[in-house]
This record gives structure tokens, sequence and C-alpha cells, in this order.
């Protein structure tokens, strides 16, 4: 409202700020990511509901369901394998708090190492199933199966190269804003995988598992 | 895993051949010598008057929020006109195809009217695509971009180069839909696509490819820049804009891009399982296999709908700025049409089932959305009412862009309204598909043109320095409503006497007399499109004598209007402090409108960089290669993306620093060119943005040993 | 923020969670229905533990924006998946002949 009441003094109004430094941008930074991470998050949402639509045993035609093809066992190690890696991550983090550079290089190597083991662990997966005949083509159902899975495991390949790229940066350019910046992004992107991945695992392995 | 595409395929070329050029087709051969003649005087042109280093500089790679805005709404307009023009030819073979005795004009090959259905089907494909994604919504992307930094207070947006990515990766979507005008076919399959007609075995050709990449590439644009206006509204308002104080425009542009953000993806879903059914040999939406034909249409709605909300809010928000300054009041019921407009945008989300009611998904459903979709009407009859409340009792001034903006509240009335009735499924049974459902839909995206024209015409002298011909503007404004009322009356007619959307041979010989009315519309609408360029025209011939300050139109109230017009590349020489809703108002109010700042600090501005031009150059070619198969291409485009987004990031930008004794003096040569009220000088630096380069030239020593502003 | 005890607690809770799961699932402990709420649950709880723990997904004044911003879109996870599963098994309850034990009738 246009404060016409009320009585402004000429002589104390402010009309230019005199102490506004600017707009914090590591806080610009990462919320900006974090917006990012949420439409990423509704990519999935909409990728599970394609998924819930085409889990119908219908869906699967003639073909195998997930109930014939899942190792829970096994992709539980993979789980392993990425929460370790997004607590080796954690740790880079926690050293970076302590301006500790080795710290943060060794927990960014470990995270990648554990990276790797996830996606190679996938990918032996997808290799054992292609060799059974069970692939993408065979029914919508498998179709939506593989899209989910895989969709995240694009995501952690990407990731992956993300993490190189920061050690890159963090061994070159040390702790500047901008290199400071991107790692917390990457925390945020490399702990919501973790996130996405337990619905992953939980409503497409296990629950494929059980139908 | 690869699809065996239909027809011939070669490892360099993958689908492309000479036979994919269409240079038999009577109208895109000579269109296509057309565009070659003017492209080539137009570089030609460009070259003679030595502009190629001016253009890189200042506009391929800019980051600056006004010149990005300008961009957008200058593409926004060429692919207006294009997507009129495939109006004008839609409305031309509906009005000749006319009647079970029309046989066609054979020397064009048409077996009805002038078209032939394969090229009439993608003319329809490309008119609502590029009308929605290539026109409306750039002219809203580059309208935000421009005011909602200026509204708030800030220097620019919160990420200057992702605006600029944005912006780039837009025009390359755009890019690729004008390209496949000449290099093979576009889909015919509607611009929102029909299961399982885009599969591969009924669509071989390459158009619903280029359909798909087009969309994911305007898509990933549109989701960027909502990532960048949310941040900017969030963390960059100057000191004393609260929440509360916010101008309705930015509260508008808010929650439009929330929309943006929270629905852009599942298009991008949508659109890549078609993808992998075209590509992988999937069975997302196949008839068989286990595919459900139905899951696209629910995917896609799932975004569409939403998205037409994302055009509309701006629109509301433009209108909310220009009513309240040409009836010299304040927006009546500020709160209300906050609330308002947060509750179109929530109730947007759960009301995607309307577009296929007739799916069959049974009557709890339909009537779970049948409720939520009128619900939507009661926030926009508030909003409606508090535009009416605003001008009762104010003084109001009849300037073209109010005509514009009240032209626009009539066409809500009857889009809304048409709306209310498409939401009972009894009725939508009966309509569904037909030309009512399209007229219904221009009626509400001719209200968003209408603002747009009217924001445009509002701000224009805020950008430029100078008004537009207040009379050519409302010349325009007679004739585009004309050819409105006549195009589309007679379209609610024909849509409750049976005829069905996308046909190119209206079979009903009782029709014919409503097809011609029609054409007769889209003749004054190609006479308001000349209008259009007179206006242009007239007012830049004139724009010394219609020179305007800051104030630009006397009584408008928002914080935009503080800053010298055309606004300087800093935009504020010192943050203002906000002390009231309606900035400028409160300050005209107690006599600081004129008041300067007496004392100034260092800016700090970005560099200019041409990687989000290389960016939307590769995104380009990775389309196009994906379209047609070129696997080698797609790779190269791909990595190189990859490449150049590591390399900007290896090399970051420090931006570079302008001194406060710097920004004094800039300030105070704007002061001395500013004129009072009119004046006769040629505004400074011709547009919002200004000269970069004129500002470096007169870089002081001291400032030299800084990094000055250059594109690296 | 960043700390290491945090960190450590929200990978704990996260795995013993996805090995209950595991486990229950596994051995067939549970009947078919009752199981699904349990791994639901386990899910639940491992998310809810990384959001907190991980992602510092709290009201504090420096995270409450990120916060803010993702309780307005978990109501569009569950509309997006809610309304789209709602629809799809009322059409295949219209449209669909009835097959014995096909999961979703009701």
């Amino acid at each position: 409202m246009s404060s016409s009441e009320t009585v402004v003094d000429p002589d104390k109004v402010r009309l230019w700020s005199e102490d506004y430094e600017g707009h914090d941008v590591i806080s610009t930074r990462t919320f900006g990511f974090w917006m990012y991470v949420l439409s990423d998050a509704m990519l999935f949402a909409t990728l599970f509901a394609a998924y819930g639509v085409l889990s119908y045993p219908h869906s699967y035609y003639t073909g195998p369901t997930p109930a014939q093809f899942v190792a829970p066992w096994y992709t539980f190690v993979q789980t392993m394998a990425l929460f370790l890696s997004v607590l080796v991550y954690g740790w880079a983090m926690a050293s970076l708090k302590d301006g500790n550079k080795s710290g943060v290089i060794n927990g960014l190597l470990g995270a990648l190492v554990l990276g790797i083991l996830f996606l190679a662990l996938d990918i032996h997966d997808v290799m054992r199933l292609v060799a059974a005949g069970i692939t993408p083509e065979v029914s919508g159902g498998l179709s939506a199966f593989y899209c989910l899975t895989q969709v995240h495991a694009a995501h952690i390949f990407a990731g992956l190269i993300w993490i190189i790229v920061m050690l890159w940066q963090v061994a070159r350019k040390g702790f500047t804003e901008d290199v400071v910046g991107r790692l917390i992004s990457l925390r945020m992107f490399w702990q919501f995988q973790a996130v996405m991945w337990v619905f992953i695992y939980v409503f497409v392995y296990l629950w494929g598992y059980m139908s | 895993m690869l699809v065996h595409v239909p027809g011939p395929w070669s490892p360099l070329l993958g689908r492309l051949a000479l036979s994919e050029i269409p240079y038999k087709n009577l109208i895109l051969a000579p269109l296509f010598v057309l565009i070659v003649l003017v492209g080539l005087a137009l570089v030609g042109w460009i070259t003679k008057r030595g502009l190629w280093g001016y253009l890189w500089r200042e506009w391929f790679t800019t980051v600056d929020h006004k010149k990005l805005g300008i961009m957008y709404i200058f593409l926004g307009l060429v692919m207006l006109f294009r997507g009129f023009i495939d109006g004008l030819m839609i409305r031309t073979q509906q009005m000749l195809a006319v009647g079970p005795g029309d046989n066609g004009i054979k020397a064009m090959g048409a077996i009805h009217g002038y078209l032939t259905p394969f090229h009439f089907g993608q003319i329809y494909s490309a008119h609502g695509l590029i009308m929605i994604l290539l026109a409306a919504t750039p002219l809203l992307v580059g309208l935000m971009n421009i005011i909602v930094p200026l509204q708030i207070g800030a220097r620019d947006m919160a990420f200057p180069y992702l605006n600029a990515l944005g912006f780039w990766i837009t025009a390359a979507g755009a890019a690729l839909i004008m390209i496949s005008l000449f290099v093979g076919d576009f889909s015919h399959n509607g611009w929102f696509g029909y299961a399982p007609i885009f599969e591969m075995s009924y669509s071989p050709g390459v158009g619903v490819d280029y359909w798909i990449w087009t969309l994911e590439l305007i898509a990933l644009g549109t989701t960027l820049g909502s990532i960048n206006f949310l941040a900017t509204v969030v963390k960059m308002r100057a000191p004393g804009m609260t929440w509360g104080r916010l101008p309705v425009f930015t509260w508008s542009a808010v929650s439009a891009n929330i929309i943006a953000l929270t629905s852009f993806p599942c298009l991008q879903v949508a659109l890549a399982l078609v993808g992998a059914d075209r590509y992988l040999g999937t069975h997302f939406f196949t008839a068989g296999f286990g595919g459900n034909l139905m899951l696209y249409t629910n995917l896609f709605w799932l975004w569409g709908h939403p998205e037409v909300y994302f055009v509309i809010l701006p629109a509301f928000g433009m209108l909310g700025e220009i009513i309240p300054t040409f009836s010299e009041k304040p927006l009546f019921g500020y709160v209300a049409m906050v609330l308002a407009t947060f509750a179109i945008a929530g109730v947007s989300w759960i009301v995607w089932l309307h577009h296929f009611f007739t799916m069959g998904m049974g009557p709890y459903v339909s009537t779970e959305f049948s409720v939520a979709t009128m619900l939507v009407g009661i926030p926009t009859g508030v909003k409606v009412f508090n535009w009416a409340f605003t001008m009762y009792r104010g003084r109001i001034s009849y300037t073209a862009a109010m005509h514009w903006a009240l032209g626009a509240l009539f066409l809500l009335l009857i889009g809304g309204l048409t709306g209310m009735m498409l939401s009972i499924p009894a009725i939508n049974y009966m309509v569904h598909n037909s030309v009512f459902v399209v007229a219904h839909f221009h009626m509400m995206l001719l209200c968003i043109v209408y603002a747009v024209f009217g924001a445009v015409i509002y701000w224009w002298p805020k950008v430029f320095g100078f008004r537009l011909n207040e009379a050519w503007g409302k010349i325009m404004f007679w004739l585009f409503s004309a050819g409105t009322a006549l195009v589309f009356i007679p379209m609610f007619m024909l849509g409750f006497m049976g005829e069905t959307r996308r046909l190119d041979w209206p079979f009903d010989p009782h029709w014919a007399g409503l097809f011609d009315v029609q054409e007769f519309g889209i003749a004054i609408y190609v006479l308001s499109v000349v209008s259009f360029v007179v206006l242009l025209f007239v007012s830049i011939r004139d724009r010394a004598k219609e020179r305007v300050g800051a104030d630009a139109w006397g009584t408008s109230r928002s914080l935009e209007w503080l800053t010298d017009s055309p606004v300087p590349f800093y935009n504020f020489a010192m943050v203002p402090e906000i002390n009231a809703r309606d900035e400028v108002a409160w300050r005209r109010e107690h006599g600081f409108l004129d008041i300067r700042p007496d004392h100034y600090k260092a800016i700090h501005m970005p560099n200019n960089t041409p990687v989000a031009l290389y960016i939307g150059a590769t995104l380009f070619l990775l389309g196009f290669a994906l379209t047609w198969r070129i696997w080698w291409l797609s790779g190269i485009a791909l990595l190189a993306t990859v490449a150049l987004m590591i390399w900007r990031s290896a090399k970051g930008d420090p931006g570079y620093v302008i001194s406060a004794e710097e920004i004094a003096r800039l300030d105070r040569e704007a002061r001395q060119k500013m004129p009072v009220d009119g004046g006769d000088t040629v505004p400074v630096g011709g547009f919002a943005g200004g000269q970069i380069m004129a500002y470096s030239r007169e870089v002081s020593d001291q400032d030299r040993s800084h990094r000055g502003p250059k594109s690296w | 923020m960043a700390s290491r005890r945090g960190y450590m607690t929200g990978f704990i809770l996260a795995s013993v969670l996805m090995a209950l799961a595991t486990f229950l699932v596994s051995s067939h402990a549970l009947p078919p229905f009752a199981l699904l709420l349990a791994i639901m649950a386990c899910a639940g709880f491992a998310v809810i533990a990384q959001v907190y723990f991980l992602l510092h997904i709290d009201i504090s004044e420096h995270n409450i924006w990120n916060t803010v911003a993702l309780v307005a879109f978990i109501p569009l996870f569950v509309i997006t998946i809610g309304l789209t599963w709602w629809m799809f098994s009322q059409l295949y309850l219209r449209t669909m002949p009835m097959i014995p034990g096909m999961p979703g009738m009701h």
C-alpha cells in the first residue's frame, strides 16, 4: 500500500541502500542447484508414474517379470556401494570445512572408486540379463524397468565425470568461491542420487521381486 | 538395440539424402530461394556496415538480462510471424477445400484445396508447436527477463551465464524446427502427438524425430530459465523489498516459473520415452507387447496443463501492471491477487485429465478432474473483478497499451467461460476434438498475445527510451481485434456444428460460408501485421520526438520506472532502498522521485562469454544429428557440449569492477542527457543495456588495471 | 551442517533399513500386502534419514529455502504418481477383462 497516511520525514528517509553488500553468492548457487535437483526428482517421479502403469502383468506380455530375474542381495551390494560412496563424499565435505585439501581429494577419490563399483555392478547385471534375452524390446514392462534403473545409472555416470572434474579443480585452484560452491552442489547431487536409489531399490527391485 | 529404420541409412549421413530436400514442392522451393536471397542481403548489409564485431560483442556473447530479453522477444516475434503464416495456410486450405465437389488444385498435387494432406498435417503440427512454445513462451520469458530484475532492484539475474545458455538453447530448438521446413519433413501428428501414430511403424519419416528434439531443447532452455528466475527473486531483492512489496508482475513470474520448474521434466520424460520407442525399440506406447497408449497422453498432459498456466500467469501479471498505471490507482486487492495467482498455479496441477476426458477412466476420476477444473475459475474470477475494481473511480487514460489490456480481459472472459463449459464431461464428450476446443484455447492464447502486445507498448519506452506511436498502436489493435472476431466467432459455431479439428477437407458444404468469413478475418489479420510494421517504422522514425525520461508514462507505479530510459547496463547506479509497495508511486507522492544518489559504490559485473552460443550450436547439431541418425555427429556434438561445459567451469568468470568514480561519472552524464519532459535527443545507448563498449572506451587509467569488459 | 557424525548417522540408518527390507523380501517373512507396507516404511524412513542427515533439510535459517522448495515439491510427486495410479487402475477396472489373480483388482 502506498503510505499516504503515514508521515514521512525527508531527513530520515532512506532512498539508497548504503550497506547492501550484494547477495550471498554461494547460498544463491546452492539454492539454484537444489531447484535443479528437485526438477530432476520430478523427472524420476514421472518415470515412476510410467513404471507404475507398466508394471501390471499384462505389461510384461508373455515375457519375464522382475520376480523372475531380480537378485535382491546382489542389488543390495550395489546399494551399499552407493551409500558408502555418499558417505565418503560426506567425509570430503567435512574436510572442506576444516580446510584440509588432501582430505577433500581423498574423499573425492574414494567416492569416485565406490561410484565406479556401483556402475560396474549395474553393468554386470545388465549384461547378465541381456545374455538371457531379457531386454527392453521384449515388453512394455521391461522397457519401464530398464528405463528407470538405467536413467539412474546415467545420472551416476554424469556424477562420476563431475567428480573427476572437481578433483582436477580442487587440485589446481584450491578452495575458491566457485570451487566450494560446486563441491556443495555435487554433494547435493550425489546424495540425491542415493535418495532416488532408495525408491528404485525398494519399488522396482524389491517390489518387483515380490510380485 | 537400435531400431532398424525403414528407408536408406548410411553411416556417414544417416537418413539424410538428397531426396529429403523438397526441391519439387511448389511452396517450399520458392520459399527457400526467397529466404536465401533475404538472408544473403541481410548478411551483405551487416558486412557492409561493419557490424559483425558489434553484433558479436554486444549481442551474441552478452549475459545482460535486458539484451537477452530483447533477443527472446525478437525470436518470439519472428516465430509468431512464421506461426501466423502457418495459420494463414490452414485457413486458406479449409476455405478452398469445402464440399464434396472440391477436387483440389491438381498443379499442386492436392486432392482437396491446395495442400496435400501430407503437407497440411505438418503445417498444423508446426503451427501449434511454434505458437505455444516458440512464440508465446519466448515473448513472455523475454519480458520477464527484462523486467523482473528491475522490479526487485537487482543488477542482473542470479545466474547471467545460465540466462544466456537458456536463450541459445531455445534458439537452437527454433533453428531445428525451421530447418525441418527444407530438410526432411516435420511431424504430422499434431503439436502434442498421438500414440501409437508417432511410433516408427506408422510415422517412418524423420518428422516425429524433429518434433521430439525440438521439444526437448525448448524444455531444457525453459527449465534452466525457471531456476534462474526463482533464485533471483528469492535471493537478490533489494533491501526493503519484502515479499509484501513485490510487484504483481514479479509475483506472477515467480508462480509461473514454479510451474515451469515442476512440469517441464514431465515433458522431457514423455518425449524421451517416445524417443526410446523410436530409437531403441522399447514398448512404452506401442499397440501391443505390453505398451500403453494412454500412458503417453497422461504423461504429456501432466506437463501440458501446467504449461498453459505457465503462459497465462505472466500475462495476468502484465495486466496487473498496465491497468493500475493507466487508471492512476494502486491495484485493487493486492493480497487477494497474489493468493489467487498461487491458487491458480496450485490447482493447475490437478486438472490435466480434462484434456482427455473421453479416454475412459470412468466417472470418479472424471468428476475429480472436472470439479478441480471448475475451481480454477474462482481465483481467475477474483483477478478479473480486481482489475475491474482497479479501474473503478480511477482516472483512466485509454492509451494503446490500455486498449490491448482491456481487449485481453474480454478475451479472457470468453475463453474462460468456454473453458468452464469444457470442464463438464457431458459437454466435453460432445465437443472433444472439435474446433470449439480450438476456438476456446485460441481465445486464451490471444488473451496472452494481447497482454504481451500491451506490455511491449507499455515497457518499450523503458527499454528503448522513446514511446511507440499511439495512433498506429490503436489502429493495429482494432484491425487485430476485427480479425480475431471474424476468425473465431465462426469457429465456435463450426464446433457446435460438428467440424472436427485438423480437417484438410471440411466436407460439409453448409460450412462454406463460415469458412469464407474466417478467410476474410485472416485477411484483416494480415492487415494488422502490416500495421505493426508501419507502427515500428513510424515510431523509430519519430523517436526523437517521443523521447522520455525515467518515468515514461507519468503515472507508473513500480520500481523499474526508477531507472533511466533506456536502462543503463548496470540497472541502478546505487541499489535503491525500498520503502513501500509501488515504490515509484510512493516516491512521486512524497517528492523523492528526482533525487539521485549523492555518492556511489563500486559495482561488480559479469563478463560476456561466447560459450553459451557455442553450446547452443552444439546442441542444435546434436538434435539435428539425432533426428537424422547420424551417429558419429551425435557423439561429437555431445562430447563437444560436455567439453564446453567443463571448459567454462575451469575458466570461471571473475567479472570486472566499475569503480565508484566511474559510476558517478556515468550517472552524471545520463542525468544530463535525460530529457525532463520530451526533448529532442536520440536516446543514450539506443536500448536497455546500452553500449558496453561505449563505457570501456572511457575507462580511466585506474580502471585499466582491472579486468575490463571483454569477450573471451 | 557438514559433520562426520551426521553423515555417518544417515549412512547407518539408510543401510540398516535397506538391509532389513532386503531380508524381509528375500525370506518371504510376511504376507504380500504386509510385506509391501513394511518395505514402504523402510523406504520412507530411509529417505527421511537421508534428507535430514545428508541433505541438511531442516528449518535453520541457512537451509530454510531449500526446505521450503522441497516441501512445495512433495505434493507434486504424490499427485503425479498417485493420480496416475488411480486413473489407470480405474481404467483397467473398466476396460480389462477380469483375470483371476490380477493385482489392483478391487
